[in-house]
């Protein structure tokens, strides 16, 4: 019992992360359509700010968090400035190609500086609580309060904010956008902006109960993927609850099942979910 | 009000519109028949800023138009309702009539008036409010898109097809709409290939025939004309 309730709050903690990720994702995804597979770099690069913050100048965690948010959301905003809009007119097998061109160009710069070492990031809330005889680490509480916190947060923003509900008009119709005179090259920015931030803070805040180096963000965002592809391309509460289911399904697997194949797990599900519900589990009705 | 000179507009090497001229006077009706590509949309699309003319003037009140992009047009006061509607299909009805006021998106209690004024119009918006706009019917979807393009005060408006698809009943009821958003001051640009309607509601019209205007005159004009008789209207 203790060790299953254990294996739930990791895989809450693990979901947590997950999700922050995959949202970013998905926000993008809806504006322009095309998987962004930089954005494993974007949460690798926003593990690295904050480090360096800490470490450099020795600034505290939370400052070094806000930072990374600033300097990763606007290394977004670059990324589609530079490179996506000049290709808005582009076959879309271009943008696919850019995107992994920046991925393989942003890790190469991270090695460049950081190098290929593992770091590890102290973080000030390292006290482990007991209740009832199962054991939290304050990080982990603060990855999960965190991340709920930034949920809740975008959540309101994209639901009760004009600038907000843009981005969610553009997802569901682009040329509808245009046409009320939403300023699409405005909120493509944004979106970015919040998807970079939102990787940023996912790795600032796993990163001390992982590891920071320059391949950090593979697995994550590769996961990512399966998650909105799971919870139905472009869809946020998709991204939200397929983070969660992700992080159960691991933890428990890697329990109860075997710890050497946690990672297959998140593409086996895939597999069992798009056999059975191939348009994803909150797909989009008619675009 | 509105002077479009010499437009023309390319799509590749194509030209889907080539030399078109148009002016509409304030507190018009007017109307452009033509069949299916003839280039009405594409004339609309280079008002509304999503076509970029590759020669031609646009003039809108004293200022030139062309070539902006969509929303300093929708926020110089014309707004296009398109063909095929361009809803937001997840969004509920209210919050898509909520964006269509994006432009005024400051002014609170304008918004608030805007919804009301829509509801009037469309009492059946009202009881669907907390619907999304996908699961409404095609003539509720044409409703709501007019409904959303007037949430932004337009000084003139662009009209698409706004009877395509739907029952005649329903065509008559549309048509009285326009008609009475035209009395409460707004100028009017429609496009149709209903001649028959259309020309009822209308002061002048032009008629387009692959991508360039072929005639023009006043609705009466139109009417009476053989040609247009024939091609559009079928008596």
């Amino acid at each position: 019992m203790e060790l299953l309730v254990q294996q739930l709050f990791n895989g809450l903690t693990v979901g947590s992360v997950y999700s922050l990720v995959a949202l970013g994702l998905t926000l993008v995804y809806g504006i322009l359509h095309i998987p962004n597979f930089a954005h494993g770099a974007l949460y690798m690069l926003g593990g690295y700010v904050t480090l360096t913050m800490m470490l450099l100048w020795g600034l505290n965690y939370w400052l070094a968090i806000v930072i990374s948010i600033l300097v990763i959301g606007l290394l977004g905003v670059l990324m589609e400035r530079l490179v996506f809009h000049p290709l808005r007119k582009a076959p879309p097998i271009h943008d696919k190609i850019a995107a992994i061109g920046i991925l393989l160009f942003l890790e190469a710069l991270a090695q460049l500086i950081w190098g290929a070492d593992y770091r590890t990031m102290s973080t000030p809330y390292g006290q482990v609580i007991n209740i009832f005889g199962i054991t939290f680490t304050m990080q982990r509480i603060l990855i999960n309060v965190g991340a709920i916190f930034v949920m809740v947060m975008l959540y309101l923003f994209l639901k009760k904010t004009f600038v907000g509900s843009a981005i969610i008009a553009m997802s569901q119709n682009r040329e509808g956008a245009h046409l009320v005179g939403i300023n699409t090259n405005k909120v493509a920015m944004l979106t970015f902006m919040i998807s970079g931030g939102l990787a940023a803070i996912a790795a600032s805040l796993s990163a001390p109960i992982n590891l920071v180096f320059p391949g950090m963000g593979h697995l994550v965002v590769l996961k990512a993927f399966v998650i909105i592809i799971l919870g139905g391309m472009g869809s946020i509460p998709g991204a939200i609850v397929g983070g969660y289911i992700l992080g159960f399904t691991e933890s428990l697997g890697a329990t109860y099942i075997s710890n050497d194949y946690k990672d297959l797990i998140a593409f086996l599900l895939l597999v069992i979910i798009l056999s059975i519900k191939p348009q994803g589990l909150f797909a989009k009705g008619g675009h | 009000m509105l002077k479009v000179t010499g437009l023309t507009v390319k799509y590749g090497s194509f030209s889907a519109i080539e030399d078109v001229d148009i002016e509409i006077g304030k507190g018009e009706i007017v109307v452009l028949l033509g069949s299916n590509g003839a280039g009405k949309s594409t004339t609309f699309r280079a008002i509304s800023g999503l076509s970029k003319p590759s020669k031609g003037k646009i003039n809108f009140e004293g200022s030139l138009i062309g070539g902006k992009s969509p929303d300093r047009i929708v926020q110089s006061g014309i707004v296009q309702c398109a063909e095929g509607r361009k809803l937001f299909p997840q969004m509920t009805v209210y919050e898509n009539l909520i964006m269509g006021a994006y432009v005024h998106r400051r002014k609170k209690t304008q918004i608030k008036q805007a919804v009301e004024d829509v509801y009037e119009l469309f009492p059946i918006l009202q009881e669907k409010k907390h619907d999304t706009a996908g699961s409404l019917s095609g003539g509720q979807q044409q409703m709501l898109a007019i409904g959303r393009s007037l949430m932004s005060h337009p000084k003139l408006i662009l009209l698409d097809e706004p009877s395509i698809g739907l029952a005649p009943l329903i065509v008559e009821q549309m048509f009285d709409v326009i008609q009475k958003i035209n009395k409460d001051g707004t100028t009017i640009l429609l496009a149709e290939q209903n001649a028959n309607a259309a020309l009822k509601i209308a002061d002048r019209g032009y008629v387009f025939e692959s991508g360039s205007i072929v005639v023009q005159g006043t609705s009466e004009e139109l009417y009476a004309n053989d040609a247009v008789r024939k091609a559009y209207i079928g008596a």
